[in-house]
């Protein structure tokens, strides 16, 4: 294996990362904009509270990647950008507004005007950005955007408005919805619990079936990706994916709840994993491969020694901190304040 | 069209660096209140330190959010605007980026484990949480000015046909620029986290607002702010040496000289415009003195420098003269607060600033504010018209897209939105210890005891 598919394979991780830690945290935002029954209040406390002790952390996966694709493949983090930018900027003021959003509400007085007007900018930043970053992630695949070298020659509108991308906007919104319910199952109890499990199938369902659904809207819009369909190793990771999704739906169905977040999180890895492979060779399908946008050699295997030291702080400390606060955190005492 | 989206790019960049680095410095030098406030409550067994730093903590969490998500905010648009420029220079100095990702994520997850840990763990164990933010946070720090020193003193790599070749990214990252701009830019932090939250509470007392412990606060803050302004204020000094070596166009252009001229003057204050700087204060020979250590050294003149290759001497030059007189304010005020205290140290002790001091105290806030925009200013708008000075212009380094002003609009109202709620969040924020009942736990225990 090359530095530079090592390097790849690094900037997949982090793309997983993202959407299991990250797309827990919009879907809990997106739950409370879809908060109803009667314990309408106890879902939105149930989600901020869950969200609080991590939510920052899950974000740094996001820092992560794109400081993983500015180092290593500088040529694909400048055309994607300057590409897409018009749904980047969309997914950043959803960033920026979603967190200054959760962090008025969550450390200042909450019973104030501010406090409840967050809230609503909250909720619809967390189904703003994930839907635009499917948008991004479509775009990237679907093999409709033009390069010459690392030049853009196709317009601010190409690749992302069409109709695979905006099904991977869609799947990027319900794996977001499907893992924070499934979280939350574990999480919660008595009727809660319920409404969470309720919800997590609801999600699961509506995730297989967006999914499945992918495929022929690809085959008719989105060659580039269309055209791994025949390789086993992408037909196999789909397959796999499609167990643990059915497993996750069992988990549910019998209540097994401490099943349920792990299989949801393996199922969600396995549906980013799954288009990871229908990329290669490329970062943007059809127009740039990891090779060629990769930087010097020596700035690579840099990155990759870099890697583990600084995952050597990390890990322990990442352990540290969910140990901490899974446990017990819905039955202990008010939290932030 | 052109000259459109550069000069949107570059108002929507420095724009959310402006806001970004509200918050960072406070992200930096909070963490080291908190470990002095939580270690001193540990050292003399005095409740009060504790309760200190529980009622900071709500506003430590809100601000490091805030600077979390405005930084995430600047690594977008590093490509969104200025995509050339990172496909020149991402696979040179893209090393402390990735480092400072780890050191920002270490912070990100130990300061969570301090907020969230206040009824989780012992009150030494809480304490010692606060040791890795405080590292990592001054960590991340001097990774990313290492990336902008590369910017302005750019190394590790070679440029033959237009071709980047032969790159070392250690040697771009430790550039002949990253030491000095590295301790200054680090040590601002705490000058302005000493006097912003000096301000807060001298403004709370001020205004009568029932406030827990304000005298320790107070102490407390200005301990930080009077060891860090004479250090910075030295740092300052080896900085302007450095930059007189490396850049002498960016230092012609903060001292406002035209001329290239032995036994340069020091100018105070002064408009440079159209070839001259008018109203200066002028020190005879004292310039060549603090840029080269020899009162008739030679000092380089903006005349020398082609029109084209000159950043705005304008802008630079004042700039430079608001971070160094700020400064020394800073000093005047820290200096004046503690020979207060001495005079009435033993005799009233539960002495507050009176109101002379107190309207200083609060000015110091502003002024620490100040300096530090402004000197990043000098940094920025002294390096024009180059991104990576010598090598590529900022012109070449934008992005080809159109629209980015509509961006940049509405970047600037959802920052004015954010700013107004920030303020509003923390002029309205319980100052007292009247949450003091929502404390149960270990450490929290404590904090409550004596409220």
């Amino acid at each position: 294996m090359s530095p530079e598919l090592a390097a790849a394979g690094v900037a997949l991780v982090a793309v997983m990362m993202y959407a299991v830690f990250g797309g827990a945290d919009f879907g809990g935002g997106a739950w409370s904009l879809l908060a109803s029954g009667p314990r309408k209040a106890e879902q939105r406390l149930a989600l901020e509270k869950a969200i609080g002790p991590v939510w920052e952390t899950n974000h740094v996966w996001l820092i992560l990647l794109v400081v993983t694709l500015f180092v290593v493949f500088p040529a694909a983090y400048a055309v994607i950008f300057e590409a897409l930018y018009v749904p980047l900027f969309l997914a950043l003021v959803g960033i920026v507004a979603r967190g200054a959003a959760f962090a008025f509400r969550h450390y200042g007085n909450r019973e104030s005007r501010l406090a409840r007007q967050s809230l609503q900018w909250f909720s619809w930043a967390s189904v703003l950005t994930p839907f635009t970053f499917g948008l991004v992630i479509g775009a990237v695949t679907g093999g409709h955007i033009e390069v010459e070298g690392t030049t853009v020659l196709s317009g601010a509108f190409a690749g992302w408005l069409r109709p695979f991308a905006l099904m991977c906007g869609l799947i990027g919104l319900l794996i977001c919805a499907f893992l924070a319910a499934s979280f939350m199952v574990a999480r919660t109890e008595g009727e809660l619990r319920e409404d969470f499990r309720r919800r997590a199938i609801a999600a699961s369902l509506a995730l297989g079936a967006a999914t499945t659904a992918a495929i022929p809207v690809a085959a008719w819009d989105a060659d580039a990706f269309a055209s791994h369909l025949d390789d086993a190793r992408v037909v196999g990771a789909m397959g796999v994916t499609a167990l643990l999704g059915l497993a996750g739906l069992w988990a549910l169905r019998t209540r097994r709840y401490r099943l349920a977040p792990p299989l949801a999180a393996a199922t969600v890895a396995g549906v980013v994993g799954a288009w990871g492979l229908a990329q290669e060779p490329y970062l943007l399908a059809n127009a740039l491969t990891y090779e060629a946008a990769a930087a010097e050699r020596i700035t690579v295997v840099s990155f990759l020694v870099a890697l583990p030291i600084g995952a050597l702080i990390l890990i322990p400390s990442l352990w540290l901190l969910y140990w901490t606060f899974s446990r017990d955190t819905l039955r202990g005492e008010e939290v932030a304040h | 069209m052109e000259f459109d989206t550069l000069l949107s790019a570059r108002a929507l960049m420095g724009l959310s660096l402006v806001f970004h680095t509200f918050f960072t410095p406070l992200g930096i030098g909070l963490p080291l209140l908190l470990f002095m406030a939580e270690g001193m409550a540990l050292w003399k067994k005095d409740e009060r330190y504790r309760q200190l730093a529980r009622a900071w903590t709500p506003a430590v969490g809100l601000l490091f959010a805030v600077g979390a998500v405005s930084g995430t905010v600047l690594s977008f648009e590093l490509g969104l605007l200025w995509p050339r420029f990172m496909e020149y220079a991402g696979g040179i100095i893209g090393m402390p980026f990735s480092l400072e990702g780890f050191a920002f994520f270490t912070e990100a997850i130990f300061l969570a484990v301090y907020i969230y840990g206040w009824n989780r763990m012992s009150a030494f164990a809480h304490w010692l949480v606060t040791i890795p933010i405080v590292i990592s946070s001054a960590v991340s720090a001097v990774f990313v000015i290492s990336a902008n020193a590369w910017m302005n003193v750019p190394e590790g790599f070679r440029v033959v046909d237009g071709q980047v070749v032969d790159v070392n990214p250690w040697d771009a990252m430790f550039n002949a620029a990253w030491l000095h701009q590295a301790i200054h830019g680090t040590l601002a932090s705490y000058v302005v986290t000493g006097f912003a939250v000096a301000a807060a509470y001298a403004w709370l007392t001020w205004r009568k607002k029932p406030v827990a412990h304000p005298r320790l606060a107070l102490q407390l803050a200005m301990v930080v702010a009077a060891v860090s302004i004479p250090l910075q204020i030295v740092a300052g000094d080896f900085a302007a040496k450095r930059v007189a070596e490396l850049q002498p166009v960016k230092f012609a252009a903060m001292e406002g000289q035209y001329e290239t001229q032995r036994g340069a003057p020091l100018r105070i204050g002064g408009i440079p415009v159209d070839g001259e700087t008018r109203f200066a204060i002028e020190i005879p020979k004292m310039l060549s003195w603090l840029g080269y250590g020899d009162l008739d050294a030679e000092v380089m003149g903006l005349n020398d420098v082609p029109p084209e290759d000159r950043p705005n001497e304008l802008l630079t030059h004042l700039s430079f003269q608001v971070m160094v007189g700020a400064g020394f304010a800073l000093l005047f005020i820290a200096g004046w607060y503690w020979a207060a205290w001495w005079r009435r140290r033993g005799v009233a002790p539960g002495w507050m600033p009176g109101r002379a001091l107190s309207a200083a105290l609060v000015a110091s806030g502003f002024l620490a504010f100040a300096a530090l925009q402004t000197g990043w200013f000098v940094t920025e708008f002294g390096r024009q018209p180059w991104v990576v000075y010598g090598y590529l212009r900022t012109a070449d380094g934008v992005t080809e897209r159109e629209g980015i002003l509509g961006f940049f609009i509405l970047f600037t109202l959802l920052y004015i939105v954010i700013s107004v709620a920030l303020v509003v969040a923390l002029v309205k924020w319980p100052h007292g210890p009247r949450r003091a009942a929502r404390l149960p736990g270990a450490a929290g225990k404590e904090a409550e005891g004596v409220a």
